[in-house]
């Protein structure tokens, strides 16, 4: 009876997208299912809150609501973490959780993007949790409190926005602050796999585990899986009404060792995909795992990078990780939210906001990001979805078309009059702002070469900047990966006021290559901030594209460091991302040597030692 | 600066309703003579029965059960040894290293309004690791005297340890750990000695307190229940307390299973195993004014079975229920001193707030702490017919379990009976293996929960009385001391739900303790229920206000949270005469109702 009273709201001309099918596979995946947490009676009351206060909510003579809008999330988790096989940690983790957001003012001029200066936790947004089993009484009473909450943040963070404008003097800005879209209604529940049974996943991850025990020059290893749904509704006083369900199974293997100068190592290697099929198989992952304890052992003994500039090859998640450090922030075209420190608005990126139309890459180069593609180069791609953080249909965006910038990424915060929205928005920005923010981003390059002859394009470049060697990077850490930090507090310390955000994170598999082609590996090399610029200055691309699926997250290298190290470091927290690209090669980078994390040598030798 | 947050406080059973019914109309405001010095009121006259303690106490080596023993503490004492071979001739020599690995199962269920709104079963592994370094007189834990305490202290963590028993799984990570704490032990005494010797005057009491080894083995014990059977009993529970003023009710249980393997350096081996269980009614409502109102209905077991039946539930929500919807239409009190009863539980919280934080033992020696009682130790603190001591080895007052029960606290040490005060006297200290001026040795109080370090804790505090009236006559008592004042009334408290201390040199050595239940009491002997109001004051005069206490005892079960975390506790006393206590407005935080009325789901087809 209420999903009458939800589609009786929608405006006329609402447009219906379609339901993804599932693509085919030789045994039909066992399904998870509809929820149980969340019925439709559970959004009708939610829907009716939400009427109520568009048409009632209003205090004294405050602008009501113009937009209300709300998601409900129910994530459902299955995690395992082992080591030297045996579990380390083992839980299921279920949760639902409504948040509204509220919208008060005008589109011209809202309480959006907006950063207020002494408590960025104002922002017209708010959660709460829901029951399992939630009655429509008590969905009803939680959206009418969330509700009520995000309506009095939305006139606060207004007020202080507009004081802000004033006191700054940008209050002449013509740029409206929300988008007009299109309601949309897609009801009908996305099927996804059923979680993998989490013993058995612990059981895989202790046997893989096992395989890294009495290794030398292994401090410490881990093997984690993780499989998780994430179903959404979202409802907004648009009209528009859908659901939609992410779906991840992941792998992680990390191996932490130390240097003889006491430097410590981590290496990793992870894989994620919408189903476990999607996941090497055990030989391949001891393979891999293998070839991680091999790494830190040469590392152990390898001589720490010399300070560098010049031609820098970027080879399979080496050139995916410079795309998500170094580039992809700047896709976005949500404009840097007001009141965002300084500090924190070069994290944001959003540089290119104005550049559109003009050559941002080597003519080389083209970007295409695409939310709806759920395969690319042959893999499962994690980062799409049906519909964004905003109730917005995914889109695929020609983002560059050779080195020529043709749109941005967009949210439903306009960077100019006229923009809208194109299904782009998440919550990745620090402040929880929705930023337009790269998905399934694709890379794709002309006249890409084969390795020998992108090596030696690499060596011809450093040989004319007089250079006896060059550079090549292979992967970059990942604090959320590699976070098992064995700080003290006075460590942790110098490590957090050291630390500079606007550097890609350390790389942690580079070598060194001389003029005849012989390749050294090298540790403690810290590429410096990439410039925009630098972009146009690919000189060559490889032929063959890598693809790397990952868990995105908006807080800072640090913050990961030391955040994921409680749980044991679990890998299923972050935004569902991936990278495609072939390897890059461009022609001037700075890298410097990084020496942190040095620590005495262990005075008492591992137990396993002989 | 340090703040304790007293316990979840756990509010008294059954509690007394009498005189109710016969409250007066509510009056306007009353007319309260300005503060006077109470004066000396002469003795009162008790009688020389004391107060009803009966207790059952387990010697903690029962139970010893050697062929329970699980590899884990010859894993553990096989690393340590190792570790220690080599570290104890550094230049920097451990002196001590303790391992304790918890295996710990929580088990929560609760229920809203009928429906299931939390439902979790995690079972966690945690590893503690403890080096000291230097030697017993100075070590890597003596706090400096300037710099920000928290800089050189270990940095906790959930220190990671495989589940299993297998050697080199385990070996591994108690490896990784035990460096992780020498190199920040090594970098913390470095920073001791710097601050050494920059002073003028040294201290002379030492670090770490000898103690002597101790082997115990407990059988491991298994955690059982019906969670079908829960889960139908807390929605059934939840819908019947959602009644009356209530706009919230909850029934929820927690069962805890734990398993504590500990191994020290001076031969300590110890394996404890336990269970705990716990129910609680809780139902709130905010006042016409927007004050919060709350009321919380707790009981304890060993196990689920020993939670009461459904016939008790409904007792425990008539009380819940029946409170809320007194205070809901209570009035306001107002800042006020005067004579006062604390009954039994509340007087229990009262003494756990207000003498047992200021009496364990590290507070005595902090630099940046008040040390209350430091000075006092031989001298009268409180009537002479009153005495207090801790003994977690009690497991039942008065037939009632106590929560405070351990064997060895997490020090590995063995628990007993410390006398506190001894007819009024001062004459001991809780202490962990953190010596004090005059007391060189631990008493088994040194307790954590997992991942923090201990520091001297109350387990079971009793307080008994030689010389009482029955609780009736209390109330004489205190009309007679009303009158003696000129006070318009007394107050009567007979659940308090939490409250702090303040124990750092840096603020007054004050308390504040939350009353629930609290009570007018009027010369003509009728009681007036009020809210909104705390208790406050200062130790030292607040313990010298006791004038009477009743031979009847009550014991408060609950958790207490201090910097070592939450630790199971128990506090039992009898019910108290104060001549003077000092009360004052609560805070009540801005109200900010929702804008619109709460939602009517009758066109939904939910539940209403």
């Amino acid at each position: 009876m209420k999903s009458m009273m939800r589609i009786a709201c929608l405006v006329a001309g609402a447009a219906l997208i379609a339901t993804p099918a599932l693509e085919a596979k030789k045994a039909p995946p066992k399904l998870s299912g509809a929820s149980s947490a969340v019925t439709p009676e559970i959004l009708d009351a939610v829907a009716e809150e939400m009427a109520r206060a568009m048409s009632d909510l209003q205090i004294g003579k405050n602008p009501k609501p113009y937009h209300v809008s709300y998601k409900l999330t129910e994530v459902d988790v299955n995690d395992a973490v082992a080591s030297l096989g045996y579990t380390t940690f083992k839980k299921n983790r279920h949760s639902v959780i409504i948040e509204a957001r509220v919208r008060v003012g005008s589109p011209d001029l809202d309480n959006g993007n907006f950063v207020h200066p002494q408590d960025e936790s104002i922002d017209g947004v708010v959660t709460f949790p829901l029951p399992l089993e939630a009655t429509p009484r008590i969905a009803a009473r939680a959206a009418w409190l969330v509700t009520d909450q995000a309506y009095k943040e939305a006139l606060v963070q207004l007020r202080a926005k507009l004081e802000a404008r004033q006191a700054s003097g940008t209050g002449q800005t013509k740029i409206p602050s929300w988008s007009d879209e299109a309601a949309v209604v897609s009801e009908a529940q996305v099927e996804v796999p059923a979680l993998e049974d989490l013993d058995g996943m612990a059981a895989r991850a202790e046997k893989l585990s096992a395989t890294l025990r009495g290794l030398d020059g292994i401090r410490d290893s881990r093997v984690a899986f993780t499989s998780y749904l994430e179903r959404r509704w979202y409802l907004n006083s648009d009209g528009t009404s859908l659901s939609d369900t992410r779906r991840v199974s992941g792998v992680l293997l990390a191996v932490l060792g130390q240097a003889d100068d006491g430097q410590e190592l981590a290496q990793y290697y992870t894989r994620y995909g919408t189903t476990p099929d999607d996941l090497p198989d055990d030989a391949a992952l001891e393979k891999s795992a293998a070839k991680l304890a091999t790494t830190i052992a040469a590392l152990a003994k390898a001589p720490v990078l010399e300070r560098y500039t010049g031609p820098v090859l970027f080879e399979g998640e080496g050139a995916v990780g410079l795309l998500r450090f170094a580039l992809a922030p700047h896709l976005g075209g949500t404009p840097v939210p007001e009141g965002l420190s300084p500090q924190e608005a070069k994290t944001f990126g959003g540089a290119l906001t104005d550049k559109v139309g003009l050559r941002a890459l080597s003519p080389l180069l083209s970007i295409v990001d695409d939310p709806t593609a759920r395969t690319g180069s042959g893999k499962a791609l994690i980062g799409g979805y049906k519909i964004d953080d905003e109730g917005v249909a995914a889109q695929k965006i020609d983002v560059v078309q050779k080195g020529m910038l043709k749109a941005l990424l967009m949210s439903r915060t306009p960077s100019h009059k006229g923009d809208r929205s194109n299904g782009h928005a998440r919550r990745t920005a620090p402040g929880g702002m929705f930023h337009g923010t790269a998905t399934n981003l694709i890379l794709s390059a002309t006249g890409g070469l084969d390795r020998k002859k992108l090596v030696a394009k690499l060596l011809a470049e450093a040989k004319a900047n007089g250079l006896d060697r060059a550079v090549i990077i292979r992967q970059f850490d990942d604090p959320s990966i590699t976070a098992m930090p064995e700080m003290t507090r006075r460590e942790l310390l110098v490590m957090l006021q050291n630390h500079d955000a606007d550097l890609p994170p350390p790389s942690i598999l580079v070598y060194t290559v001389d003029l005849k082609g012989k390749e050294t590996l090298v540790r403690g090399a810290q590429l410096a901030e990439v410039p925009l610029r630098a972009w146009k200055d690919v000189l060559a691309a490889g032929k063959t594209q890598s693809v790397l699926n990952f868990l995105a997250s908006g807080d800072s290298y640090t913050i990961q460091k030391i955040n994921t190290s409680n749980e044991g470091a679990v890998p299923s927290s972050g935004i569902e991302s991936s990278v495609t690209t072939p390897d890059l090669l461009f022609k001037e980078l700075d890298v410097q040597p990084y020496t942190a994390g040095q620590r005495p040598r262990p005075v008492v030798p591992p137990p396993s030692a002989k | 600066m340090r703040r304790l947050i007293a316990a979840a406080v756990l509010p008294a059973a059954g509690l007394v309703f009498v005189g109710l019914g016969g409250c007066p109309p509510k009056r306007g405001p009353i007319d309260i003579p300005d503060p006077i010095a109470v004066g000396d009121a002469g003795p009162v006259d008790l009688n020389d029965v004391p107060s009803k303690v009966e207790t059952t106490v387990i010697d903690p080596i029962t139970g010893d059960s050697p062929a329970d023993r699980s590899p884990l503490l010859d894993i553990m004492a096989k690393e340590n040894a190792r570790e220690m071979a080599s570290l104890a001739a550094e230049a920097d020599p451990a002196y001590y290293l303790a391992y304790q690995i918890a295996d710990t199962r929580l088990v929560n269920l609760e229920a809203e309004g009928g429906a299931i709104v939390n439902d979790s079963d995690d079972s966690d592994r945690y590893l503690d690791v403890e080096i000291r370094i230097g030697s017993p007189e100075l070590d890597n834990s003596r706090p400096l005297n300037d710099e920000n305490p928290g800089l050189n202290a270990p940095l906790p963590r959930h220190g990671i340890v495989p589940f299993g028993e297998d050697p080199v799984a385990i070996a591994n990570h108690l490896w990784l750990e035990t460096d992780r704490r020498y190199r920040e032990a090594v970098q913390a005494l470095a920073y001791v000695k710097q601050d050494q010797a920059t002073l003028s005057k040294v201290s002379d009491v030492p670090d770490f307190s000898r103690e002597p080894a101790e082997v115990y083995v407990g059988k491991p014990v298994k955690l059982s229940f019906d969670k079908g059977q829960w889960v139908d009993r807390l929605r059934r529970c939840s819908e019947r307390a959602l009644k009356g003023k209530a706009t919230r009710a909850s029934c929820s249980v927690v069962f805890e299973e734990t398993t504590l393997y500990y191994v020290n350096s001076e031969g300590t081996q110890l394996q404890q195993s336990w269970t705990s269980a716990q129910l609680a009614v809780s139902v709130g409502v905010k006042a016409d004014d927007g004050m919060g109102l709350s009321r919380l209905e707790q009981r304890f077991g060993i196990a689920p079975d020993d939670l009461p039946p459904d016939d008790e539930v409904d007792k425990m929500i008539a009380t819940v229920t029946g409170d809320l919807d007194a205070l809901h239409g209570a009035p306001l009190g107002e800042p006020y001193v005067g004579p006062a009863i604390l009954e039994g539980r509340a007087a229990g919280v009262f003494f756990h707030e207000v003498f047992g934080h200021r009496i364990e033992g590290h507070r005595q020696k902090d630099t940046t702490s008040g040390k209350t009682f430091a000075s006092y130790v031989g001298k009268e603190i409180m009537p002479t017919w009153l005495s207090v001591y801790d003994d977690a080895t009690v497991t039942t007052l008065n037939g009632q379990q106590l929560n405070g029960f351990y064997r060895f606290d997490d020090e590995g040490v063995r628990a007993r009976r410390v006398s506190l005060v001894d007819s009024g006297k001062l004459v001991g200290f809780l202490m962990g293996r953190n010596p004090i001026k005059g007391f060189a040795e631990s008493n088994g109080h040194g307790r954590k929960q997992p991942g923090l370090e201990p520091v001297s804790r109350q387990g079971n505090l009793i307080v008994t009385a030689s010389k009482t009236v029955e609780r009736n006559e209390l109330d004489d008592l205190l009309i007679e001391e009303i009158e003696r004042q000129g006070r318009p009334y007394g107050m009567v408290f007979t659940d308090i739900s939490g409250g702090f201390t303040n124990t750092s040199a840096f603020q007054p050595q004050a308390f504040k303790v939350e009353p629930v239940m609290a009570y007018r009491l009027y010369p003509d002997g009728h009681r007036e229920l009020v809210r909104g109001v705390d208790l406050s004051g200062t130790p030292l005069v607040a313990l010298q206000s006791i004038r009477a206490a009743s031979r009847e005892v009550e014991t408060f079960n609950g958790v207490c949270g201090a910097e070592s975390g939450w630790v199971p506790v128990s506090a039992s006393a009898p019910s108290l005469l104060l001549d003077k206590l000092e009360i004052e407005l609560g805070y009540i935080p801005a109200d900010r109702p929702p804008v619109l009325a709460p939602p009517s789901i009758k066109t939904s087809g939910g539940a209403q």
